[in-house]
């Protein structure tokens, strides 16, 4: 099956996000049926500020281990009060299912002696039915 | 017969209004979900301060300020702190430093500084107010030169 094939059925059996505006990111929890080795999850980070911002979107597992996932875009500019969808496709790895959290990532205030990185992370559970 | 028509016409009308006009309702329903929500504004970052014995970069130090971070939630979620890990030290400091971020939070929670995470089961806002030190063991010492350090303030 091709990766766009794998994807739209992940879709189609997966997740309904909803979007909403003003907030860091949208859904934070979600869990998803997927009958290929991967599953997707659509997730809207937003900008609250009143200034454009850099943010990254990273996949890790319940030990705050970094997954490889495809992140679509993974990294991006947002503009103020923005929100923009990113979609996340996570692989099973040959488990049945699999529990990641999904982070939205920002130093709005670079280049300070401290900053504060702002990170909103979902939680997400997929299934692999057979 | 003009006479049976005025009388007709007016008798009908007596009739017609005597009727009540006929109208039906229908129920308009509005359905709405809110998912578990939490968003972080950093409205500033921190500064760090020496103490006089060189053994403590904090910004619970004299001069020094937290920073402060406002978040909202529907609660359902939690705030935690990361142990540092994103450091610029100046090439004069060798030894090593035990970085400790802490936070605290006063509105719809009350929570006493605390390097741990925090539990958010009500919804409001609260201000996030972040603290950073850095110590240094032994006969080890600041030195002078420029020191950055990174938060994470994390909400999920």
């Amino acid at each position: 099956m091709t990766f766009s094939g794998t994807l739209a059925t992940a879709l189609a059996v997966g997740l309904i996000p909803v979007a909403a505006a003003a907030q860091s990111m949208s859904p934070m929890r979600g869990e998803v049926n997927s009958f290929t080795d991967v599953f997707a999850v659509r997730v809207f980070p937003a900008n609250p500020y009143d200034q454009k911002i850099k943010i990254e979107v990273h996949v890790y597992d319940q030990d705050f281990q970094p997954v490889e996932a495809k992140i679509s875009p993974s990294v991006f500019q947002l503009a103020s009060q923005a929100s923009r969808p990113v979609l996340v496709v996570v692989p099973f790895d040959g488990a049945p299912d699999r529990k990641v959290r999904i982070c939205t990532e920002s130093i709005p205030f670079p280049n300070q002696q401290t900053q504060i990185k702002a990170q909103i992370c979902g939680k997400f559970f997929g299934h692999r039915k057979s | 017969m003009k006479l049976f028509r005025a009388a007709f016409g007016a008798a009908m009308l007596v009739v017609c209004m005597d009727q009540a006009a006929l109208a039906t309702t229908q129920n308009v329903i509005f359905n709405g979900t809110i998912t578990a929500t939490c968003t972080l504004v950093v409205a500033t970052n921190g500064t760090m301060t020496v103490s006089p014995d060189l053994q403590s970069l904090s910004s619970h130090n004299s001069g020094g300020s937290a920073g402060t971070v406002t978040l909202t939630t529907t609660g359902g979620v939690s705030l935690s702190v990361d142990p540092v890990t994103i450091t610029t030290v100046p090439a004069a400091d060798t030894t090593a430093i035990t970085w400790t971020p802490t936070y605290s939070a006063s509105g719809a929670h009350t929570i006493a500084e605390t390097g741990s995470a925090t539990s958010l089961t009500a919804p409001g806002a609260d201000l996030v107010t972040v603290h950073l030190a850095g110590t240094k063991g032994g006969s080890n010492r600041f030195a002078s030169g420029s020191y950055q350090a990174t938060v994470t303030v994390r909400c999920e």
